[in-house]
């Protein structure tokens, strides 16, 4: 096995998942926030590899792809709403949309 | 010949189903043509079984034929099947025959009745409940019978169901009615708990021929008293005797059809055809005795006063009924069933000849508005004339024979015979009176203002024809049918019966002219007390206030049952509602509900809308999820 060990790749998915997490929790404009939820898949798309590779089997890549292919749909549909709200003229801030309170 | 019982047993079925299902697409007069139609093949049928078992020897005339096995449990079975022996032919005859000539007379008494179809179509389907039950092969069916006859009478009584007063009248008779199928019920239970079938057969023989601890055994006697109290309900004797006379609310024929000539009979039926087990229970039988005494005079007593034609009529059948009760009860059977037979002739006749009245005078009741309809209705006059007095039991009329020969019967039982017979012979006094007044109200003096003015006759149309032929056909039956058996020359229905019921007395010759004498003399009697109070109203009615309150309020039966049944219970339901129902089942209900919504409210307060704070959520749960993964490893 050639590269660095695997806890390298960990590492990076973790800090890459802890970025996103933070912008999810911190930022308030759901185009952001919708970015950082896709940095959270990636992170946890790089730990699938990684240990896919660790172990020698396929089974993490394909299953990498399939989250790829979600991450690609959800990201239609989020940008989509996203410019709806927008030409609607309503203001792009995640606090303001709590018409579920309960 | 049991082809024949069968086509008499499924003929009014056949005929109740086809007016239903034909509903508006027939007439209502051929709806009536119909049922007319099926009760007359029940007939037909009945006819032949009867000539099918005169063909035998006496010890032959028994045949159960099944059709399926109906019930099986364990090792207990029920067929579905019918008994032809003498004493059920003999009911067929009686309950197709009379049952026919009061169908054909509904088609003109029910012409123009907005629902005739439907009356039609209860009619048969009463008749072939009516043949279920006397034809019935054993207990189970029997109960059937007993059970659908209830509910066609509650549907008949209740017939102008826009009446309150019939609403009331049909529910009383079902409530009565209910009660005696209860205990009847239960008596089944009993036997099925210590013979193990229900099959009369087996039934009997057990009780006749097993060990003879069981003769008055308790278990033997809360059978028979279960019985009884199936038959007294049925029959409206005491104590269950409140609901025959608001029955009279339904339709005349219907009063003339069920409560006179065949449902009420049916406890007599019953004494009859279980007459071995009440023998194994002789207490049971002396109250079946004393119970069937007490009711004719009860009934005796409270005709003298009613003012409502129809019920006169019916108290004297309650009155009539108790003679054979006592007749049944002191074992004699046969003549128990001949007064039976010669009842249900010239009780549907008075019944029918009263509806003619009521029909010509649109629809009145009250004797004291009618009077002087001699001149105006001469044959309804004859034909009312012959009922009145086979009804007292005058020579030559039929209830001369039967009447007589069931307290010729009574004096050959001890003492106690002696005592009933005192009370036969006191009713005969009662009978006259109360017959002979309803007889000289309504017929004698000269015709009344509102006769004068409501009076229409009758015309000679399919209407007064239907009317008129079943009337002359039961008058010309109550003058003569009773020289079919006459006690001490010639007893054919005793022979006819004998297989199926043995009589346990047999009075001596001197104790039946002794009987017969004195009961005419005392009716005769009584007709001349009525005539010099009503008739010729030579002397005043006279005036005894409690006697007279005590009459009217029929013995205060319907009040006491009130005071003992009806308010304990409204107040029992009150109580249970106020201290059980509305603390602890609403209540709880109530407060399950409310504390629900509580709780709810509490919980959304989580849900702030804020996106935010559920992602905030979902990932610390996460992470401490993980911790704790990590840890517990």
């Amino acid at each position: 096995m050639l590269g660095p060990s695997v806890a390298w790749y960990l590492s990076v998915s973790a800090f890459l998942f802890g970025v996103g997490a933070l912008g999810v929790l911190l930022r308030r404009n759901p185009l952001i926030v919708l970015l950082s939820l896709e940095i959270m898949l990636n992170g946890a798309n790089l730990a699938l590899i990684a240990f896919s590779r660790h172990q020698g089997q396929g089974d993490g890549q394909i299953f990498a792809l399939a989250v790829m292919a979600v991450a690609a749909s959800e990201v239609v549909v989020g940008l989509g709403l996203i410019v709806a709200m927008n030409r609607k003229r309503i203001t792009l801030d995640v606090d303001r949309l709590n018409t579920l309170r309960g | 010949m049991t082809v024949g019982a069968w086509i008499c047993l499924l003929s009014p079925l056949a005929g109740a189903l086809l007016i239903t299902l034909a509903g508006t697409r027939i007439s209502r007069r051929t709806a009536g043509y119909l049922s007319t139609g099926s009760v007359a093949v029940a007939f037909g049928g009945a006819i032949t079984s009867f000539i099918g078992l005169l063909g035998k020897n006496g010890e032959e005339r028994d045949h159960v034929s099944t059709a399926w096995t109906w019930l099986s449990g364990g090792s207990y079975r029920s067929g579905f099947e019918i008994l032809v022996d003498p004493l059920s032919v003999m009911m067929m005859l009686i309950v197709s025959g009379v049952g026919f000539l009061i169908v054909a007379y509904s088609i003109g008494y029910m012409d123009g009745d907005k629902e005739e179809r439907r009356y039609f179509a209860y009619m048969a389907l009463f008749v072939f409940s009516m043949l279920l039950l006397v034809q019935g092969g054993n207990f189970l069916l029997l109960l059937a019978g007993w059970g659908m006859v209830g509910l066609s009478s509650y549907l008949l009584i209740g017939f102008w169901h826009e009446r309150p007063s019939a609403i009331a009248g049909a529910k009383k008779a079902f409530v009565m009615n209910a009660i005696g199928d209860a205990t009847m019920a239960l008596a089944f239970f009993l036997i099925i708990l210590y013979t193990g079938t229900l099959s009369f057969d087996h039934v009997f023989n057990i009780v006749q021929n097993g060990d003879s601890g069981i003769s008055n055994s308790t278990p033997i006697n809360l059978i028979a008293l279960g019985l009884l109290g199936g038959a007294v309900a049925k029959s409206a004797q005491l104590p269950l005797q409140t609901w025959l006379p608001d029955a009279m609310e339904g339709p005349t024929p219907v009063s003339a059809l069920i409560h006179a000539a065949t449902m009420v009979t049916a406890g007599v039926y019953l004494i009859v055809r279980t007459h071995v087990i009440f023998e194994a229970a002789p207490k049971v039988e002396e109250l079946a005795a004393g119970l069937g005494a007490g009711t004719l005079l009860l009934a005796g007593l409270i005709a003298l006063v009613q003012t409502d034609i129809k019920r006169v009529i019916a108290y004297s059948t309650m009155s009539q009924i108790g003679y054979m009760f006592l007749g049944v009860g002191l074992g004699a059977y046969a003549n128990g069933m001949f007064h039976l037979m010669t009842h249900a002739f010239f009780k549907a006749l008075l019944f029918m000849a009263a509806g003619l009245v009521i029909h010509a005078l649109h629809g009145e009741q009250d004797i004291r508005r009618m009077g002087g309809l001699r001149t105006l209705m001469p044959r309804t006059y004859l034909a009312f004339l012959v009922g009145g007095l086979a009804l007292v039991g005058i020579f030559p009329f039929s209830g001369f024979f039967s009447k007589d020969s069931i307290l010729a019967a009574a004096m050959d039982h001890g003492w106690y015979g002696y005592v009933l017979w005192v009370a036969g012979l006191a009713g005969a006094f009662l009978t006259g009176i109360y017959t002979a007044r309803l007889f000289f109200l309504v017929f004698w003096g000269e015709p009344s203002a509102f006769v004068q003015e409501h009076f229409h006759k009758p015309k000679r149309d399919v209407v007064g024809i239907s009317l008129a032929a079943p009337v002359a056909a039961l008058a010309v039956l109550a003058a003569i049918a009773g020289w079919i058996q006459f006690a001490p020359l010639w007893h054919p229905i005793e022979t006819w019966l004998q297989t199926v019921a043995e009589p346990l007395v047999s009075p001596a010759g001197w104790q039946e002219a002794v009987s017969s004498v004195l009961a005419v003399v005392l009716g005769a009697a009584g007709i001349g007390v009525a005539w010099l109070l009503y008739g010729a109203r030579t002397r005043r009615v006279p005036r005894l206030a409690f006697a007279q309150r005590t009459l009217e309020h029929k013995f205060w039966f319907d009040e006491l049952y009130d005071a003992l049944f009806y308010r304990p219970s409204i107040r029992i339901a009150r109580g249970l509602g106020r201290f059980v129902e509305n603390p602890l089942i609403f209540g709880s209900g109530r407060e399950l509900g409310q504390e629900t919504r509580a709780l709810g409210g509490l919980l959304g307060r989580a849900q702030t809308g804020l996106l935010r704070t559920y992602a905030l959520a979902i990932a610390s749960s996460v992470a401490v999820l993980a911790l704790v993964f990590v840890v517990v490893r």
